[in-house]
């Protein structure tokens, strides 16, 4: 941090000896009086008029400085974060409308869970509220978003601000899930949003979804080089539908499953990757709060601070001065009778 | 200034003097006055022989009425030229010492008294000075001089200096000025002029004995000094501004009072009736 002062337009501070203009004595502003010596001494009357040069000085130093553009000049600075880098991978896709079980849908007769089912919570919007606790419990990480259907969709490039990511994660709950899953292309994506960075630390996708997609070797091979180029490690929150694929089975008939075909592709690579698999409300949270957990390695970055400029302030008191001028002028009597 | 603003006055003291004039005399001579009767062959004139009172004279004197003289006496006009004399908003306040000396021109012509005319700012200004003259239009000139004079701060030393050319004379002496300056000196003055009788015209400006009406900030420049003050005028400094004037005036007033003199105020514009009315109180 430094502390200096730099100016746009330095060579405006040559006028600043005009800003001495008012303490020359003009016979102008006074009345003439025979004698003052028997008029009463006033206090007040004579604070004003040893206030009313000083704020016409006032009024013009700041306004040559407000002209000159003081300001702290752009710098960079060199932090030290403990969080990480995390892009959010979000699936928005129509599925994710869907509601989830109730926690303790095992002990459920079976006959009954789709009527429970219809009344739990959205899926995406669970997701939401956990993202947006897990952000604001994160406040070293930067984070950006991205929502992906059969596009991915930038909402919030990496920012160390939370409102901006509170508010992408709330613009998800507009309007309904899209058409089309395509988690391929939302990774080559997301690959893509760390390439012009600086490696500087942890770096996570964190992929919410609730579905796979079988993905070509083309595309494979893209997201494998991709995710090791960059060094992203790669979170898989799963958040698994009624009725579909438990990820950990081996149950022949999931076989051909897209999210088995994902995650057995996901298993192959050579990045670190981790997959939480979440079926109700509380096991989802039970998975981000694992996430939060696993990453807190030192981060270290350079932060740009912006040109900060002054003028505002010297504009501010010189248009006081000028107020306080025009008060005092308003008082003024031009004659004596 | 037209003839009609002359003024009426006339000494209320015997003076001393030859010339015959208006104003009581100690001399003896042609005059209105009866002193007493005196012999004949005391005073060997027939035309003012008195025949009643020299039959009623046991001794069989011829009896002579002998008579005071009135005389005129020389006036002069003592006049401040500092420069705070030329403040005055719709006429300065000199522009009023040349009003009263054109008055007093043709008012001491009128009476046949010989007007004179002495100045003084911080020194005498020997440059402003007329010796007493008889003459019709010396009130015009003095006026015309007046009001072409430019002062420097007043003191009481140039009116001491210009005070003593008149010391121990006789006449009468017209000390105008604001009095505007320390007036510890003002005493002595005062005794050096004390054969003369003396009128001294206060002459101060509505503007700066009345404040204005309007509440506000004045900021202010003594014309003499320079010295600045601003004053935020409210009806507390309204009221010091009326007691200072007051206070000023009752200075004045023990001042000339401690002489036997009484002082006449002008403010504004020269009053001639006023001091017509002023010489009426003095010499009933």
């Amino acid at each position: 941090m430094s502390g200096s002062l730099a100016f746009e337009h330095p060579w405006l501070l040559m006028l600043l000896p005009l800003a001495l203009l008012p303490l020359l004595r003009r016979r102008r502003d006074t009345l003439a009086f025979p004698s003052t010596a028997w008029l009463p001494s006033d206090r007040i009357g004579r604070i004003i008029g040893w206030l009313w040069p000083l704020f016409a000085v006032l009024a013009l130093a700041s306004s040559i400085f407000a002209l000159a553009q003081p300001g702290r000049p752009q710098t960079q600075v060199h932090r030290t974060g403990k969080g990480a880098e995390i892009l959010v991978l979000l699936d928005r896709s129509r599925s994710m409308d869907d509601r989830m079980l109730p926690a303790n849908w095992r002990e459920i007769d079976p006959s009954l869970l789709l009527y429970h089912l219809g009344r739990g919570q959205q899926k995406a919007k669970v997701a939401r509220e956990l993202l947006s606790q897990f952000v604001a419990r994160r406040p070293d990480d930067r984070f950006s978003l991205l929502y992906f259907s059969n596009r991915p969709l930038t909402v919030v490039p990496f920012t160390q601000h939370d409102p901006v990511m509170q508010a992408g994660i709330a613009a998800g709950a507009i309007g309904r899930g899209l058409a089309d899953t395509d988690v391929g292309r939302a990774l080559i994506a997301g690959i893509a949003q760390f390439d012009q960075r600086a490696y500087s630390g942890s770096r996570i996708m964190l992929l919410v979804s609730d579905g796979g997609a079988n993905m070509d070797d083309e595309m494979m091979k893209r997201i494998r080089i991709g995710l090791a180029r960059n060094r992203i490690a790669l979170y898989w929150i799963y958040l698994r539908s009624y009725n579909s694929a438990m990820l950990d089975t081996t149950d022949p008939r999931w076989e051909n499953a897209p999210e088995m075909a994902l995650h057995r592709f996901f298993q192959t690579l050579k990045t670190p990757y981790r997959v939480y698999q979440a079926e109700d409300p509380e096991s989802l949270s039970r998975a981000v709060a694992d996430v939060e957990r696993q990453q807190n390695l030192p981060l270290d970055f350079m932060e740009q601070i912006p040109r900060q400029d002054y003028s505002r302030v010297f504009v501010a008191i010189a248009a006081f001065s000028c107020a306080m001028l025009l008060a005092y002028r308003s008082m003024l009597l031009r004659s004596l009778p | 200034m037209s003839t009609s603003r002359e003024f009426h006055y006339r000494l209320p003291r015997r003076s001393g003097g030859w010339r015959p004039g208006s104003h009581p005399g100690s001399s003896l001579g042609a005059g209105q006055e009866f002193v007493s009767h005196v012999s004949l062959y005391d005073r060997p004139d027939p035309r003012r022989l008195d025949l009643r009172a020299s039959l009623r004279e046991v001794r069989g004197d011829w009896l002579v009425r002998v008579n005071r003289q009135r005389v005129s006496v020389p006036v002069h006009l003592i006049a401040d030229v500092s420069s705070s004399m030329s403040f005055g908003a719709p006429q300065s306040k000199l522009q009023v010492v040349a009003d009263f000396v054109t008055a007093l021109g043709h008012s001491t012509f009128r009476v046949g008294d010989a007007l004179g005319m002495l100045a003084f700012d911080a020194q005498e200004r020997r440059d402003l000075f007329v010796p007493a003259l008889l003459s019709r239009g010396v009130g015009e000139v003095m006026a015309s001089m007046l009001t072409g004079c430019k002062g420097t701060a007043g003191s009481s030393d140039g009116l001491e200096e210009a005070a003593l050319h008149l010391a121990g004379r006789h006449g009468l002496i017209f000390l105008a000025s604001d009095f505007h300056w320390p007036l510890d000196r003002l005493d002595v003055v005062l005794d050096l002029l004390a054969h003369s009788y003396i009128v001294p015209l206060v002459i101060w400006d509505p503007a700066e004995i009345q404040p204005p009406k309007r509440d506000g900030l004045i900021p202010l420049r003594d014309v003499e000094s320079g010295r600045r003050s601003t004053l935020w005028l409210r009806p507390s400094v309204r009221t010091r501004w009326h007691e200072a004037i007051e206070r000023r005036r009752a200075e004045l007033n023990a001042l000339f009072s401690a002489h036997g003199i009484r002082p006449f105020y002008v403010s504004g514009e020269f009053d001639n009736e006023a001091l017509s009315q002023y010489f009426f109180e003095a010499t009933a």
